[in-house]
């Protein structure tokens, strides 16, 4: 049984990002092995050289590139997002996979959910 | 029939969702616009497969029931029966 959850919430704008990727995780924890899929404004969660102290928070980066401990089995990141925010690979966070969006991502899942 | 994929969207066209269901539909797929998904009905996307439908109480809510065929609006009973006999269902 394998969940693909997908995140398009932007980081650190609102509560609803925050909580969407807290899900995502507490999903993993509990749950089958799932995968992360950061797609549209989500994506810009994975750049490297986040600093939320300024903004009073605390910044994802540790938490995402610890992701295989919190039951995270891979980080992918869709590649026409990522276009868009200028993301190449060196820009991501280690262990990131951009991938496109399409049938043959889904069909690999059991579950393709949101988490918020 | 084979391992299909039902896609339900409750997205407006304008919402990054409505766009990113219509990447993930296979050819094979089926998809009901239900809610705001409706509206997509007015001008539908090339990339819509031929198995799609709307839902007809949200069609009539919105004065959109009398813009598609009949045979492209189904009830709520019957989409149960296609989340029932689909082999996965996505919410987008």
């Amino acid at each position: 049984m394998s969940t693909l959850i997908i995140i398009d919430q932007p980081p650190y704008g609102s509560w609803e990002g925050r909580e969407a990727l807290d899900m995502a995780f507490s999903l993993a924890a509990f749950d089958q092995p799932v995968t992360l899929m950061f797609c549209g404004a989500g994506v810009n969660w994975l750049r490297k050289g986040q600093n939320a102290g300024k903004v009073g928070q605390k910044s994802v980066e540790r938490n995402l590139a610890a992701a295989p401990i919190f039951g995270v089995e891979a980080l992918l990141a869709c590649t026409e997002a990522c276009n868009r925010y200028g993301l190449t690979q060196t820009d991501l966070l280690d262990g990131v996979t951009v991938t496109a969006v399409g049938p043959e991502l889904t069909s690999r899942y059991d579950h393709v959910t949101f988490a918020g | 029939m084979p391992d299909r994929t039902l896609h339900i969207l409750n997205k407006p066209p304008e919402h990054y969702r409505h766009h990113l269901c219509l990447e993930a539909i296979g050819p094979e797929d089926g998809l009901v616009f239900i809610e705001n998904g409706v509206l997509a009905v007015v001008q539908l996307p090339t990339s819509a497969p031929d198995r799609w439908y709307a839902l007809a109480p949200d069609l009539e809510a919105r004065g959109l029931i009398g813009q598609i065929g009949e045979d492209r609006v189904i009830s709520f009973d019957d989409m149960v029966e296609l989340t029932a006999t689909a082999g996965k269902v996505i919410s987008w």
